[in-house]
């Protein structure tokens, strides 16, 4: 009887550890056949995610996303798109579903990320130049060469004479492009920007939106926005997804045409116009 | 001309405080044993000045070494709870309880302990000191920014990076209050130390032992002047943990940046 029960556990460990097996074959195909650079590309399979049992934040994800790629996510208040930032940087983790970066999951993955957060979050007591070298510090880079490419971020963000400035005698936007700087610092493959530019003006928000875009056709990194400004998302994005909310599904993508390098006065041409129009029409859809 | 008329309003005050003290003890003809002028102090202190100095030093010393053990051991018990919530919980009561007890109670339990002297003296202004440290250091341990949490958890760092990085700079302003409050204590801390458990050495002791002895022999003018001379002592204490702390936060904390 006892041995009985062993040999029908036995068996059921084989069977996992084939389907396991097997599960990794399907997978590698998978991957090649969808994409073939599969080293570089963001995949999500069906994310659900669920703080409380009965509050569901995000429901059925499926992304793929290729190299380069700059992605927004759109939507109204509680539609879950930071969350769903979040669950790709490993920050939190799904609830359901399956999270691919460059074919690791997210936590083993972290070197290739970066992170942007709503609000600069530097460090007080630390000079800018300190600021940005901190993922590096962090990292075990010895100090000269962590200097060195601080300084070569903060030009890059138009922030040369700035390195020896506290946090408290930077402007927002100076303090945004610090932030920007820091998580350049570790030349991410993939770079997450939570609703960066929201506390900002409208004219340093342009010209932030610029920059970013220059930034990146130096060092194609994938990009994954959050913004509420539906202007801002399709002057940067190559896909625009818009999200309803309760739960937080994905509504529309919108595939945005137009060529890089973008120009700022692309946002006044006819054909940018109309795209807004329509793109606003599908959020207004999912208020 | 604002730093005259700021440094004036003072100097009236206490001009007018000297006058108003001089007059009530020659309007109501009061004995010296019983209010003496400032004159007559500031003639006390300045005849006994080397058993004041010897004094204050005496007690100077108890407080030093009292204050540093708290600021060191308070700095220390403080960052072991901040990273052990259970930690925390069973130790925390207990040092409460230590500080609700009176030192007065606690005086003699030392004195029974390390004999009467300094190494008493130093654990009642340990006692003293602790307590306020320990209370602000803790909760400044704990209340790190939880987004730049997110900024070191997205970078990798380990356990050991965060304290370092993150969590003590962040507590040093908490910290250094802590040891701000500590610093105005500890002077008082040794010379309730010298009163309840200090002893004479070739006929001096600490501030609070000579006040004793002024107060037995009706000295009442040396005893005034070992007030002062206690007050000065406090302010040199709490002087320079002034410019510790403006020497490590004046370059970034909100509380010392003179903004535009």
């Amino acid at each position: 009887m006892k041995l009985d029960i062993l040999d029908s556990v036995f068996t059921l460990e084989i069977n996992k550890a084939k389907a396991r097996l097997l599960g990794v074959v399907f997978l590698q195909l998978h991957f090649n056949d969808v994409i073939p650079n599969s080293g570089d590309c963001v995949i999500l399979e069906g994310i659900a995610k669920r703080f409380t049992k009965d509050d569901h934040v995000l429901e059925n994800i499926s992304l793929k996303v290729s190299k380069g790629e700059f992605i927004t996510f759109i939507g109204p208040s509680g539609c879950g798109k930071s969350t769903l930032l979040r669950l790709i940087a490993g920050l939190l983790k799904p609830s359901e579903g399956i999270i691919h970066i460059n074919g690791k999951t997210p936590e083993l993955a972290d070197s290739d990320l970066a992170f942007v957060f709503q609000d600069a979050n530097l460090l007080p007591w630390r000079k800018s130049i300190a600021n940005v070298a901190l993922p590096l510090l962090l990292r075990g880079v010895p100090k000269l060469e962590r200097e060195a490419k601080a300084r070569m971020m903060l030009s890059l963000v138009g922030l040369n004479n700035a390195e020896n400035k506290y946090p408290w005698q930077l402007s927002g936007g100076m303090k945004m492009r610090v932030s920007i700087a820091r998580a350049l610092s570790i030349s991410p493959k993939i770079l997450l920007l939570d609703e960066p530019f929201g506390a900002l003006d409208e004219i340093s928000r342009d010209h932030l939106n610029e920059d970013l875009l220059k930034i990146r056709e130096k060092d194609l990194f994938t990009t994954f926005f959050v913004t509420h400004s539906v202007a801002e998302a399709l002057f940067l994005s190559t896909r625009v997804i818009v999200l309803s909310r309760n739960p937080g599904r994905i509504h529309t993508t919108i595939d945005v045409p137009f060529s890089y390098p973008r120009k700022p006065d692309l946002r006044e041409s006819p054909e940018f116009l109309s795209l807004l129009a329509q793109t606003t029409r599908a959020l207004r859809a999912v208020l | 001309m604002k730093k005259i008329t700021s440094l004036l309003f003072p100097i009236v005050s206490g001009v007018a405080l000297i006058a108003i003290w001089y007059g009530i003890i020659i309007l109501f003809k009061i004995p010296i044993y019983v209010l003496p002028t400032p004159g007559q102090i500031i003639t006390a202190a300045w005849t006994e000045r080397h058993a004041m100095l010897a004094s204050a030093l005496l007690t100077g010393q108890g407080a030093v070494l009292g204050f540093t053990c708290a600021v060191v051991g308070g700095f220390l018990l403080s960052m072991i709870m901040a990273f052990s919530l259970r930690l925390k919980k069973s130790l925390y009561p207990y040092i409460l309880v230590l500080q609700m007890t009176p030192v007065i109670i606690l005086a003699p339990i030392f004195v029974l302990w390390l004999g009467q002297g300094l190494p008493s003296i130093v654990a009642i202004t340990f006692m003293i000191c602790f307590f306020p440290i320990v209370a602000s250091t803790t909760s400044g341990f704990m209340s790190v920014d939880k987004n730049l949490l997110e900024v070191f958890k997205m970078c990798h760092a380990t356990k050991l990076q965060e304290i370092r990085y993150l969590r003590i700079p962040s507590a040093m302003p908490y910290f250094l209050t802590g040891v701000k409050i500590a610093g105005t204590l500890a002077p008082i801390g040794a010379i309730t130390g010298d009163f309840l458990a200090g002893s004479a050495q070739n006929g001096v002791g600490g501030i609070g032992f000579m006040a004793i002895t002024y107060f037995s022999q009706l000295q009442t003018a040396s005893l005034y002047a070992s007030g002062l001379v206690a007050c000065l002592l406090g302010f040199g204490f709490v002087g320079s943990i002034s410019l510790l702390h403006w020497v490590l936060l004046h370059k970034w904390h909100d509380s010392l940046i003179k903004k535009e």
